[in-house]
């Protein structure tokens, strides 16, 4: 109960309010709603087996390019239901991923993310020479064809058409961890000996789960096709494999819908972020480093494990030291965007341009609408102080939520002893 | 006849180019365990280190500068970062690496910008070695391959022959014995890894001035070197030896070569059907000679799992 | 910051809504702000606007300013497609787009369909650099235009002025990268060949932005004893191959199509000198105002496809002062007409636009690296200097038969 009726209140929202959000919102959804089913498909390999893969970018291209076929053969005549294209994309996704699994799977640890990132490299660097499969580099294109009544124009149906299949295929997953083959993943992670001596093949039981998740990556790589309509050999690119690493792992690969939650996260901040600074790309490898130093369950697991500990935890001496850990995180975030804008502007073209013209002094750059010395003391007082601050904001703040949060743990163990 | 010896030195050179960087990448791994998917950046920023430097101090300083700082960097990693998560397994080292390999890269581009800079090798290093076919050979290639055999050869000597390569063989295999001996194991595995990266250093500031030096430059070569050492198997510096010559060959000789699949079909006399089906079957060997690598490894996948020269998995 | 001026502006856009004021027109730059292709992108960006803050000191248009909004593609077409959603929804009219045919081939798709499904609310896409030919060929509609030169023109263009300056000779070798804009290449330069008096020796397509090393290729170069190696390479592609032609001590001479963007002639070195490159515009070749203007307003000298583009915008804002709307709602389907009927006059020659595929007929500039250049390169003393003008009408070629473009009425 305690889980539905959040999940309840969350779908309605999803069914209810995009209609009243613009065009730029409803895009955004689309792409959020794609980037969380391909988290989970990942995670399903790379969370719950233990496989880490570092180019299942191969699969969900598959799959969008599997279901452009199809969309031009519906184009072309084919009577084949719009809202089922995503079928070609599980099966494409199915079939490569089968192939590439066995080939995968042969070795494990390390080996297995080199080769999974290699078979990848294969796809991207074929791909564009492949004129009838994957069109060149220009790739290929179709149209969403009306059907039943509906005419797949407007976004919004395309927002539906998406939503309904990223919920099936998240009830799909999850209903698959309940199940004893479920199991039988979680055991492959923990203990993979333990599984050849309970009588299985774990070769085999890899493959099988390597290949499941290629399939839903392809039917998130088909979402993909029915929403852009195009599919090109970039699909494949390392930076594709790379985004579902950091969405799964900074939202946390341990608990079920982590990776979702990464994959929110990350397609916001590249929506707000990605037109105010060319430093994206840093603050979010940024971001990936710290939760994997300081967080390694991800943010999902940090927000299970308040949740576990709900009723124990006595926020009225919590709140504070929280609070300051808030403002002295935001302090350093903010000394740390400072201090890269300038580089990004100190060390880019038009500062060069512009200390040529000034005769090889530093003149006074512009960031923020505001006009700084380069050689100021002013400019710099700005980033030191919000960092040490900052600093020792976190510093005084972890001195007293560590004890707190021991007290919690030890009471929580002790209640389990006893 | 000239193609084909051209075409073996030049295999060669690049294949000790390969070697120089998956020899640090093989030795960290084989030493910890830890996959370095950094590694390659730690190349990268060899290279564009060097060019900072020797801007300023000239070639050479730039150089003995580049591994030194790269090395210390490493360093730092092993001994502040790597710790953090080594209680949460091998998989968080390889996405931590993996992580700061990210931010790497974008950190040059910071600096540097997207365009290649220009870093070059100095007036006189340029000059040719010997001419083959009146085809001048450059100097400067017989330098990096050089460098990489010096490199190989003081590793090999470093490991086997001396003091300190017999405590950090201990150290790899019972880390608990070689301490209670009395080393400092901690300094034992940080300086491996200082090493392994100040090799990668090296490698990129002796091959940034001959191949271009762009904020690219890792993820590209980074790539090859993985399928090295899958190839070669991890750890063992003689298999990623040989898979690094290998690599270097087929790419070379793949360049002069325009067979495809069709080719063999006409064997068989189905050359016509075949180019009829076009795709993968008609595509020429010179023209996908980046994607030969790949396929090396999903061969040898397929008869030697563990790699040409590597242990049991 | 963008984004905030962005805001700035929508909601500004929002409120003179409400007061009945005049409907700006709105261009969008969809570009490779990030990743690989960046330099590129930001100097189709800053070109344009540069040229819109001309027209707009002029007047504007509609009795507003124009706006631009910036949008970063982050380097792929999948990041393009996303963006063009964003910029229709911020109301955008024209689209400008150029660093890479594939992301084009994505833009000019998304904007079919979207002028299919909307119509009365076109949008119009001016392509300033992607020269990929299926773009005005099976890829061509009304609504698309290619203001720059494809790999024939360029080709055409070269080995003309390259043959009357006596440095062609009759053997010539063939390298490009193994994709449309490659193989187009290859089919030019052998096309070019019987009219020109040369022999294609050898032809070899290798990959994209992955050769480490291009000593194998010029073993193979070599073996086929060329006199010219033409390639229409870029960025890496182009700059490995000259450096390792000149470690091997090759004397050949290159013909080029993009030895100009910046960072080549500093890294490529005295290697570069003597080589041919056919582009859209060499500033060596045109009139020092035009140069002089630019670098005022932008602190360096229009290089790579800088020219281009200003030329592109500057076309637009001659078709615009034609059009009239009277304060009222912008109909781009007339502006695309009135661009379709516009001769741009640039420093070099005019620019006109061939009805059939909207490929723009235009003069192709073939200039040679040399010392002591009156605009240097990548503060060498190296540069390039204009060897030759192609006119528009002696570079084009017939347009492609593939092309079927609807025409509204």
């Amino acid at each position: 109960m305690r889980t539905i009726i959040p999940a309840a209140i969350l779908l309605i929202a999803l069914l209810a309010v995009p209609p009243f959000l613009g065009l730029g919102w409803q895009n955004a959804l689309v792409n959020l709603l794609i980037a969380s089913l391909f988290a989970l498909a990942f995670n399903l390999l790379s969370g719950q087996a233990g496989l880490l893969s570092f180019g299942h970018a191969a699969y969900f291209g598959v799959g969008a390019f599997a279901t452009l076929h199809l969309m031009i053969a519906v184009e072309d005549g084919l009577p084949f239901p719009t809202p089922l294209l995503p079928l070609a994309g599980a099966g494409a996704g199915l079939a490569v991923g089968l192939v590439a699994g066995v080939f995968a799977t042969k070795r494990s640890g390390v080996y297995f993310a080199l080769v999974t990132l290699a078979i990848a490299e294969l796809f991207h660097s074929l791909a564009p020479h492949l004129q009838g499969w994957f069109g060149g580099e220009s790739g290929i294109s179709a149209m969403r064809m009306p059907w039943g009544g509906f005419v797949f124009g407007s976004l919004l149906e395309v927002y539906y058409l998406t939503l309904g299949w990223v919920v099936l295929s998240i009830l799909v997953l999850w209903a698959y961890t309940r199940t004893p083959f479920g199991r039988l993943t979680l055991a492959l992670r923990d203990n993979e000996q333990r599984v050849r001596f309970l009588g299985y093949d774990a070769h085999a039981a890899k493959v099988v789960v390597f290949t499941i998740s290629a399939m839903f990556s392809g039917v998130a790589g088909a979402l993909l096709a029915i929403s852009n309509e195009t599919a090109n050999y970039a699909l494949f690119s390392a930076h594709v494999s790379a985004q579902v690493v950091l969405h799964t792992f900074v939202g946390g690969a341990t608990i079920f819908l982590g990776p979702v939650i990464g994959a929110v996260v990350f397609t916001l901040f590249a929506y707000i972020v990605s037109d105010l600074t060319r430093s994206w790309l840093f603050y979010q490898g940024l971001i990936f480093v710290l939760v994997m130093l300081y967080a390694p369950i991800g943010i999902g697991g940090v927000i299970r494990h308040h949740l576990r500990h709900w009723r124990s935890i006595d926020w009225s001496r919590l709140a504070a030291p929280y609070a300051l850990a808030g403002v002295g995180g935001a302090m350093i975030a903010g000394g740390v965007v400072f201090l890269t804008e300038c580089v990004a502007i100190l060390f880019g073209e038009e500062y060069a341009v512009a200390m040529r013209d000034a005769g090889d002094t530093l003149p006074p750059f512009e960031m923020a609408g505001m006009s700084w010395d380069p050689l100021g003391p002013a400019s710099w007082l700005p980033p030191i102080l919000l960092l040490s601050i900052g600093g020792l904001c976190l510093h005084r703040a972890r001195d007293r939520i560590k004890p707190l949060w021991d007290a919690i743990e030890g009471g929580a163990a002790k209640e389990g002893t006893r | 006849m000239e193609f084909a010896i051209i075409s073996a030195l030049n295999g060669v050179i690049y294949g000790l180019l390969l070697f120089m960087v998956s020899a640090g990448l093989t030795l960290i791994f084989g030493m910890m365990g830890v996959l370095n998917f950094a590694h390659a950046s730690f190349y990268m920023l060899g290279a564009y280190i060097a060019y900072a430097v020797s801007s300023i101090f000239g070639f050479w300083a730039g150089l003995l500068v580049a591994p030194l700082i790269v090395g210390g960097v490493g360093m730092l990693v092993e001994r502040y970062l790597l710790p953090r998560v080594h209680a949460h397994g091998h998989a968080h080292e390889l996405l931590l690496t993996f992580g700061l390999a990210l931010i790497i890269e974008e950190a040059v581009k910071l600096f540097f910008g997207d365009f290649p800079v220009n870093y070059q090798m100095p007036e006189s290093l340029r000059f040719a070695a010997f001419s083959l076919f009146d085809t001048n050979y450059p100097f400067y290639r017989l330098f990096i391959g050089g460098i990489a055999v010096a490199m190989f050869i003081a590793l090999w000597l470093l490991l086997s022959r001396t003091r300190t390569g017999i405590i950090v063989r201990a150290a790899e295999r019972l880390p608990a014995m070689a301490e209670a001996l009395g080393h400092n194991i901690p300094v034992v595995f940080m300086s491996v890894f200082g090493t392994g990266a100040a090799l990668a250093g090296l490698a990129g500031a002796v091959a940034g001035a001959f191949y271009p030096t762009n904020p690219n430059m890792g993820l590209e070569l980074g790539v090859i070197v993985f399928v090295v050492v899958v190839v070669g198997g991890l750890g063992s510096l003689k298999g990623s030896l040989l898979a690094s010559l290998m690599i270097g060959l087929f790419s070379s000789y793949a360049v002069g070569i325009d067979w495809s699949l069709a080719t063999l079909f006409d064997l068989a006399g189905l050359g016509g059907w075949a180019r009829a089906v076009g795709g993968l079957i008609t595509m020429e060997v010179s023209s996908i000679s980046g994607t030969i690598p790949f396929v090396l490894m999903l061969l040898v996948l397929l008869i030697r799992p563990a790699g040409l020269m590597g242990e049991r998995n | 910051m963008k984004k905030l001026s962005l805001l700035a502006a929508l909601s500004a856009g929002l409120l003179s809504a409400t007061v009945a004021q005049a409907e700006p027109l709105k261009i969008g730059i969809i570009e490779s702000l990030s990743g690989a292709q960046t330099s590129s992108g930001r100097l189709y960006a800053t070109a344009i606007q540069y040229g819109v803050d001309k027209i707009n000191a002029g007047g504007g248009f509609n009795g507003e300013p124009i706006e631009v909004l910036e949008y970063d593609n982050a380097g792929g077409a999948p990041g393009a497609a996303d963006k063009f959603r964003q910029a229709v929804a911020d109301g955008v009219d024209i689209v400008f787009q150029g660093a890479s045919s594939a992301i084009a081939g994505q833009i000019t798709e998304d904007v079919r369909k979207h002028n299919i499904r909307n119509p009365g609310k076109e949008i119009m896409f001016i392509n300033v650099g992607a020269e990929a030919m299926q773009l005005t060929g099976d890829q061509c509609h009304f609504y698309h235009f290619r203001y720059t030169t494809t790999a024939p023109m360029r080709v055409n263009a070269l080995v003309q002025s390259m043959r009357q300056a006596g440095d062609l000779g009759t053997r010539v070798y063939s390298i490009n990268q193994n994709y449309s804009w490659g193989q187009d290449m290859q089919a030019a330069i052998e096309a070019a060949a019987t009219d020109n008096g040369y022999e294609v020796v050898d032809t070899v397509l290798h990959d994209v932005n992955k050769i480490q090393d291009f000593a194998p290729f010029v073993a193979r170069i070599k073996s086929a004893e060329p006199e010219t190696v033409i390639t229409g390479n870029w960025s890496n592609d182009l700059l490995l191959l000259m450096k390792a032609t000149g470690n091997a001590g090759l004397d050949v001479r290159f013909g080029t199509t993009y030895l100009d963007q910046p960072g080549n002639i500093a890294n490529a070195g005295e290697t570069a000198l003597g080589h041919y490159i056919a582009n859209n515009y060499d500033n060596s070749a045109g009139e020092p105002a035009f140069a002089d203007a630019y670098k005022e307003a932008t602190g360096h000298y229009p290089l790579f496809v800088e020219p281009q583009t200003i030329f592109a915008v500057g076309a637009l804002g001659e078709a615009l002062s034609g059009v009239d709307f009277g304060g009222g709602e912008i109909d781009v389907t007339t502006i695309a007409k009135a661009l379709e009927d516009t001769a741009y006059e640039t420093p070099v020659g005019p620019i006109t636009v061939r009805p059939e595929d909207h490929q723009t007929i235009r003069p192709v500039v073939v200039s040679k690296v040399v010392r002591n250049a009156k605009y240097p390169a990548d503060d060498t003393d190296m540069g390039f200097e204009a060897v030759n003008v192609v006119a528009g009408e002696d570079a084009i070629y017939p347009a492609q038969e593939s092309c079927a473009m609807d025409r509204p009425d």
